[in-house]
């Protein structure tokens, strides 16, 4: 009994378990490197076995030799892996975004469910998020690559091909658009450290008149205000990078700042005297336009957490 | 070697390392015996490989084996099978089909 083939068989039997070939693998092993031992060193000792053992290779190497090439997922599904999981994560995190914003919980049947929560709460929900969103991806790849069944995929394009995307280096165009949204930021900021608003029935600023109460002017002034800051700095950020992250950034804070515009009651903000149809037509316009604006930030969020996915996942 | 180059003859010895095993087997051997004789014709065999592969052949029919434990040491002996005769000569026939291809091909080429 050598005590280092007997450790080595043990390792490789390790990996083999539940193979009922094992005993007979082993057996076969432990002959081969006790004649090569004798054969090539005259006697088998701990110190010539050793040698002999390391030139036979790691028992994990060893083990994977005998065992099925069947891969858990088929290497053709490994993209699928990445850009689902991706995508499953960003449609979580904008539901998570509103069930912070809203306080709501969402239900999407049968997969997923994001439980109305605070902001702090949402910074660990999100990790295990992603964990449950790689899980369930994994699984069905699995069951289909275990199926071998041919099955054909929907590959999710989002318009643009995110495989070969490469983000245009419009710098010029950035720069006007940084110094024009620079210069209305700037201003709103004027006006609303002066006013306290930046929405006006009038254009005498000596005898102006706000469009809003002063609690919802603040609070509509503050959003948008805050939006076009949020515009001005992703600007500027992608003239040094392209990196994903800056839309992710952005579009998670707009989503933010939009939700809070929705949360405020339009119909008793107005501080100006307007009939009650026209009202409720504003309303009505107002929740419309919002919400669409809304789906494109949330669309633009999602394909960026798609890229970032990809992109982190894939390393 | 380099390893990129390292990489591709591991690729193509899975094949032939198959006939060679095949091509072996017409006596019974076992398996360090067949590594040596490997050897000495100048080739070198993983041997954590080679059983794998004897496994493979004997689980499809091509290759049988049987323990002979009249000695001190109890060795596994292979010998091929009827049915591994019969894939033996596909195989070589396929490996000079190959090999005439290659010929033709190189053979063209240093005329250009």
């Amino acid at each position: 009994m050598f005590e280092k083939l007997e450790a080595y068989l043990e390792e490789i039997s390790h990996f083999l378990s539940g193979r009922k070939e094992r005993e007979e693998i082993l057996s076969e092993i432990r002959s081969h490197i006790l004649e090569k031992t004798e054969q090539e060193s005259g006697e088998a000792t701990e110190a010539t076995l050793a040698k002999v053992i390391a030139a036979y290779g790691p028992a994990r190497r060893v083990a994977e030799k005998y065992l099925d090439g069947r891969p858990i997922i088929a290497p053709a599904f490994k993209r699928f892996l990445f850009r689902y999981t991706a995508l499953l994560f960003a449609f979580h995190f904008v539901f998570t975004v509103a069930a912070v914003v809203f306080k709501e919980s969402f239900l999407m049947f049968p997969i997923v469910y994001v439980p109305s929560m605070r902001p702090f709460e949402a910074l660990f929900y999100l990790p295990m998020a992603l964990l449950f969103d790689f899980g369930i991806v994994t699984l069905v790849l699995y069951l289909i690559t275990q199926g071998k069944k041919d099955v054909r995929l929907p590959w999710p394009r989002f318009s643009v091909d995110l495989d070969e995307v490469k983000v245009p280096r419009r710098t010029i165009g950035r720069i006007i658009g940084l110094v024009a949204m620079s210069a209305l930021t700037g201003t709103a900021l004027y006006f609303y450290v002066r006013y306290r608003t930046i929405f006006f029935v009038n254009f005498d600023f000596a005898q102006h008149r706000p469009i809003f109460t002063p609690e919802a002017g603040q609070l509509y002034s503050l959003i948008l205000i805050g939006l076009w800051a949020l515009g001005t700095l992703g600007l500027a950020a992608k003239l040094v990078t392209s990196s994903p992250w800056i839309d992710a950034v952005e579009k998670s804070l707009s989503l933010v700042l939009l939700g809070f515009a929705f949360r405020q009651p339009l119909d008793t903000a107005f501080a100006v005297h307007a009939p009650e149809g026209l009202v409720r037509w504003i309303n009505l316009s107002f929740t419309i336009t919002l919400l669409i604006i809304c789906i494109f930030v949330a669309v633009d969020l999602i394909k960026a957490l798609v890229r970032i996915g990809r992109k982190q996942l894939a390393k | 070697m380099d390893p990129e180059t390292s990489h591709f003859e591991t690729e193509m010895n899975r094949g032939f390392l198959q006939i060679l095993v095949l091509a072996m087997l017409e006596k019974d051997m076992y398996g360090y015996s067949m590594v040596r004789t490997i050897r000495e014709l100048g080739y070198e065999v993983e041997e954590n490989t080679l059983y794998p592969l004897l496994r493979r052949l004997e689980k499809n029919g091509w290759v049988k084996s049987k323990w002979d434990v009249s000695e001190d040491r109890p060795r596994k002996f292979y010998s091929i099978t009827e049915a591994g005769r019969g894939l033996r000569a596909e195989l070589l026939s396929i490996w000079k089909k190959q090999d005439e291809i290659l010929k033709h091909i190189m053979k063209e080429k240093s005329h250009v």
